[in-house]
């Protein structure tokens, strides 16, 4: 059986430190490594930050930062002979359009500042404004206000352990007791109460167990785990330790995206912090980097990348809380799931329960698009679009749709703004609430267009594994690009749209090729009108 | 004692072993489904899709192939849901996928072009153009990779690692880009690959097809004739088929592929190596010895019956133990030989000879 101890999960940094996918690379890392070289050629392929070693810039496309002008950027950067590439989403939608140089996210950049760069991709980050510091996106509250809120952004870093002391002294029972009446369900999209899958991992009978901490945000209109890993590290390895001496686990993996340079640095000297303190005895801690993939954030494909193999989800059951990482026993946790744990263990499982509405605790919404103040604000979870749009200074223009949770959540018409944006409302309303990541939209961007650019995300991500997922995505965006091609004899192109979407509900290993339809199938539910009418997908 | 654990398949309760699979219960009890991606030597991986069944209390369809069975479980592998995603699958299969059974460079059926007929699935949902890169300049002679075949069950990907441990094929890239590839897409030549075209033979759409010339010979039209038989390269045993166009070589019959018996039915078990595969072009070749030949005084060959070249060889080897005595002997026999010929050998070397100069050139 192998573990950690084999080296093979160090694969992908092998490469990477290699300089990616040139010629000679993935043999000669496969020798050092002891994996077959085929196998290090289909890990390298797959994740877009090895395959294609020679882009230093990589300009986001996803929808948020095509509405701000992403694809312009990039155009002046291709123009200007950067080594360049656009890809799908680099969790700064708040920012937008936001740009990857190397592997630092830079906020904020505009076709002019390439211009500026006179075909210089390195000098984009000297810049005005931008300098070596990390910057931070817009918060909300503005100041600490620990009272009523779970994650606290603005709130101290605390290195003392306080809530680290405080569940020793109540022991794993309590503190699993806490998480349940808490009644903390799944930051990362699913929704899945915390406790059932604490509880899993605690009962089995293998005592070699894992807690993995899933940081791999890649969601279009998502980036509150970035700010949260920026401003507190401290409650993400709090949480992390928490849970791992909870479900009696002594090795605790954190998976990165390769993105989060920022963040992993913050969370290393934290760490480091920690371990000074003598808080951290008896556990282990690895930091994996992600290296390009947006299905590496579904579970099951993220324990295999961590495993070092393509992110390819697995099936579910077993689930990871039996056969998870090396196939045992794991606990795995979205950054934000694990962050409200010290609150939690410090107030009480009732507290954080008060803290919502409908459904337990505050919840971080992240917000961008036509919006006065893109950014991360943290709110009773169930909060409406209005409501949360008014922390964020208001509209910009007239609203006509939003997206409550993400590109897998679709498109919701402006008559939903009243809807009370939590897991069991918006499932209700057909779609979910996901990782929160709401993007607003007003009429200046076609919402046909917005659709596109969720389907070519999809497309661009799809693991290849299963065949609806793989064709199916194509197959839409295929399909919906024809439709909107000035080309008259195209009229028919959303035939069979709607068979194929239910093929890729029903028929996908993992929820990425399940949800992938829903920007086009909401849309053509609620805006007809912006497709050729209803009879135009049938 | 407890009553051994059972699940419902289509209304019937059957019993099966801890451990096994729905699709193994289903396929042991004569109930049909269907798959692309499944091999019963290889781990499952469920990603053809084409195995999905409804388990009661499950929201989602499930693998068959990739499922425990568990008692208690009440399964579903025919019914409305189950035959609209067959047909929806299919028809999505068909826009990546020539819609035309090539002629024949396989000369294997295609199972996915049968399967859309089987269950009476659209094929007019339009043709995407192929993302799939191929490997055009592998200059390897045997094996042919046609991406736009490919469905990516991963078969053979799966067969090189598990079953031969050669590993010289893997899936790459990522999403309608994902194809089947060497490192570095290099020649097939130049990696750990030993040639054996297990790839060839678990591939369910021709996409692994053989390069060889005598292939394309074999046209979809043609009845070939499978004749059993012993591969003579070593002492193994492997059974092969011989896949013969009767009307060939003027009707005496043409060998035109070697393919293996179906995996778990003979002891190679659906396994065969680059000879027993490829190496058949000797069978027709013009330069075969077809009578024994022997070395005349005026130093050519000429042709001789079996009495007459045993008795002569037989003489020679005498001659030279009166000469120089049985040590003066040594007996070297084929790796072609079986372990009972080897037995022979050594037993003409000691018995008749009294030698024991003996080797075999397996032996070392």
């Amino acid at each position: 059986m192998t573990d950690e101890r084999d080296a093979k999960h160090a694969l992908p940094r092998a490469l990477q430190q290699a300089g990616g996918m040139r010629e000679g690379v993935p043999r000669r890392v496969a020798e050092e490594i002891g994996v077959p070289e085929a196998h290090a050629h289909g890990v390298g392929t797959f994740f877009h930050m090895l395959a294609r070693p020679e882009a230093r810039l990589r300009v986001c496309t996803g929808l948020s930062c095509r509405m701000a002008g992403g694809d312009r950027v990039l155009k002046a950067a291709q123009e200007a002979g950067m080594p360049v590439e656009g890809v799908s989403c680099l969790a700064g939608c708040d920012v937008a359009p936001a740009v990857l140089r190397e592997r630092r996210v830079l906020p904020d950049v505009r076709a002019q500042d390439v211009e500026e760069a006179k075909g210089d991709w390195q000098a984009l980050m000297s810049r005005g404004g931008l300098s070596e510091e990390s910057w931070c996106g817009h918060v909300w509250p503005e100041r600490p206000d620990a009272e009523g809120l779970a994650l606290d952004l603005h709130g101290a870093i605390d290195l003392d352990g306080t809530a680290l002391r405080r569940a020793e002294e109540i022991g794993p029972e309590r503190v699993i007791a806490a998480i349940e009446e808490s009644g903390l369900q799944g930051r990362g999209g699913a929704g899945f109460p915390a406790h059932i899958k604490w509880k899993g991992v605690r009962s089995q009978a293998e005592t070699r167990r894992y807690v993995v901490l899933n940081a791999d945000e890649g969601e279009p209109g998502t980036f509150k785990d970035r700010e949260l890993l920026v401003r507190r590290p401290d409650r993400v390895i709090e949480g992390l330790v928490i849970a791992a001496r909870a479900v009696g686990a002594e090795a605790i993996w954190l998976y990165l995206r390769g993105e989060f340079e920022v963040p992993w640095r913050v969370l290393e000297e934290t760490l480091e912090a920690f371990r000074g303190a003598g808080l951290l005895d008896g556990l282990e801690f690895h930091l994996h980097a992600g290296q390009g993939a947006y299905i590496c954030g579904e579970e099951t494909a993220l324990l295999e990348a961590l495993e070092g193999k393509r992110g390819m989800p697995r099936h579910k059951p077993p689930f990871p809380t039996e056969v998870g990482l090396w196939g045992k026993p794991t606990l795995i946790h979205n950054v934000e799931t694990i962050a409200c744990v010290p609150g939690i263990v410090m107030r009480g499982g009732a507290w954080f329960r008060g803290l919502g509405r409908e459904e337990p605790g505050s919840k971080l919404y992240c917000v961008s698009g036509h919006v006065a103040r893109p950014g991360t604000y943290e709110l009773p979870l169930g909060v409406t679009l209005d409501e949360l749009v008014e922390k964020a200074g208001g509209y910009v223009g007239e609203l006509f749709a939003f997206s409550p949770g993400g590109a897998s959540s679709g498109f919701l018409p402006a008559s939903e703004r009243g809807r009370p944006l939590d897991f069991k409302s918006l499932s209700e309303a057909g779609t979910m609430l996901g990782s929160a990541g709401v993007v607003v939209l007003n009429d200046s961007y076609p919402l046909r267009e917005a659709v596109l650019d969720q389907l070519r995300f999809f497309e661009a991500e799809s693991c290849g594994q299963c065949a609806p997922c793989r064709i199916g995505t194509y197959f839409l965006r295929d399909a919906l690009e024809r439709r909107l091609s000035a080309e008259a004899n195209q009229t028919d192109a959303l035939r069979n749209v709607s068979e194929a979407s239910w093929q890729m509900n029903e028929g996908s290993i993992c929820g990425l090729g399940q949800a992938a339809p829903l920007p086009l199938t909401s849309a053509l539910k609620h805006f007809p009108e912006e497709f050729g009418g209803p009879e135009a997908a049938s | 004692m407890s009553q051994q654990p059972r699940i419902t398949l289509g209304g019937r309760a059957l019993v099966f072993e801890p451990g096994e699979t729905l699709l193994d219960v289903a396929t042991r009890n004569g109930v049909e489904i269907p798959t692309l991606c499944h091999d019963p030597r290889l781990k499952p991986v469920g990603a053809c899709r084409t195995c999905l069944v409804e388990i009661e209390g499950w929201q989602r369809l499930a693998p068959a192939c990739a499922t425990q069975a568990q008692a208690g479980m009440v399964v579903a592998s025919e019914n409305e849901r189950i035959d609209r995603h067959r047909k929806s699958l299919l028809a999505l299969y068909m826009t990546d996928h020539p819609q035309e059974e090539e002629p024949a460079k396989s000369g294997t059926p295609n199972q996915l072009l049968a399967m859309v007929t089987e269950f009476e699935a659209a094929s007019d949902w339009g043709r995407l153009s192929q993302k799939r890169a191929g490997r055009p300049g592998d200059r390897n002679p045997y094996i042919h990779y046609d991406a736009d075949s490919c469905i990516l069950c991963a078969r053979c990907t799966r067969y090189c690692d598990e079953i031969e441990g050669v590993s010289a094929i893997a899936l790459a890239g990522r999403g309608s880009e994902t194809t089947i590839s060497t490192a570095d897409e290099l020649s097939l030549l130049d990696t750990t690959c030993e040639i054996c075209g297990g790839c060839i033979d678990v591939c369910p759409t021709g996409a692994m097809a053989e390069k060889m010339p005598l292939v394309q010979e074999a046209r979809p039209d043609l009845q070939l004739e499978t004749v059993r038989t012993t591969c003579n390269y070593c002492g193994v045993g492997c059974q092969i088929d011989l896949n013969v166009d009767r009307a060939g070589e003027d009707g005496h019959g043409r060998i035109v592929k070697v393919t293996s018996p179906e995996p778990g039915t003979t002891t190679n078990d659906g396994n065969l190596c680059v000879k027993g595969r490829f190496a058949y072009e000797f069978v027709h070749h013009g330069d075969r010895l077809t009578t024994p030949l022997v070395r005349g005084k005026d130093g050519e060959l000429h042709d001789a019956s079996w009495e007459d070249a045993l008795r002569i060889a037989a003489d020679g080897l005498m001659g030279v133990r009166e000469r120089h005595g049985a040590d003066g002997l040594g007996f070297v026999s084929s790796s072609r030989c079986t372990g009972e010929e080897n037995y022979l050998v050594q037993k003409v070397a000691r018995a008749v000879f009294g030698t024991n100069n003996v080797h075999q050139c397996a032996a070392t």
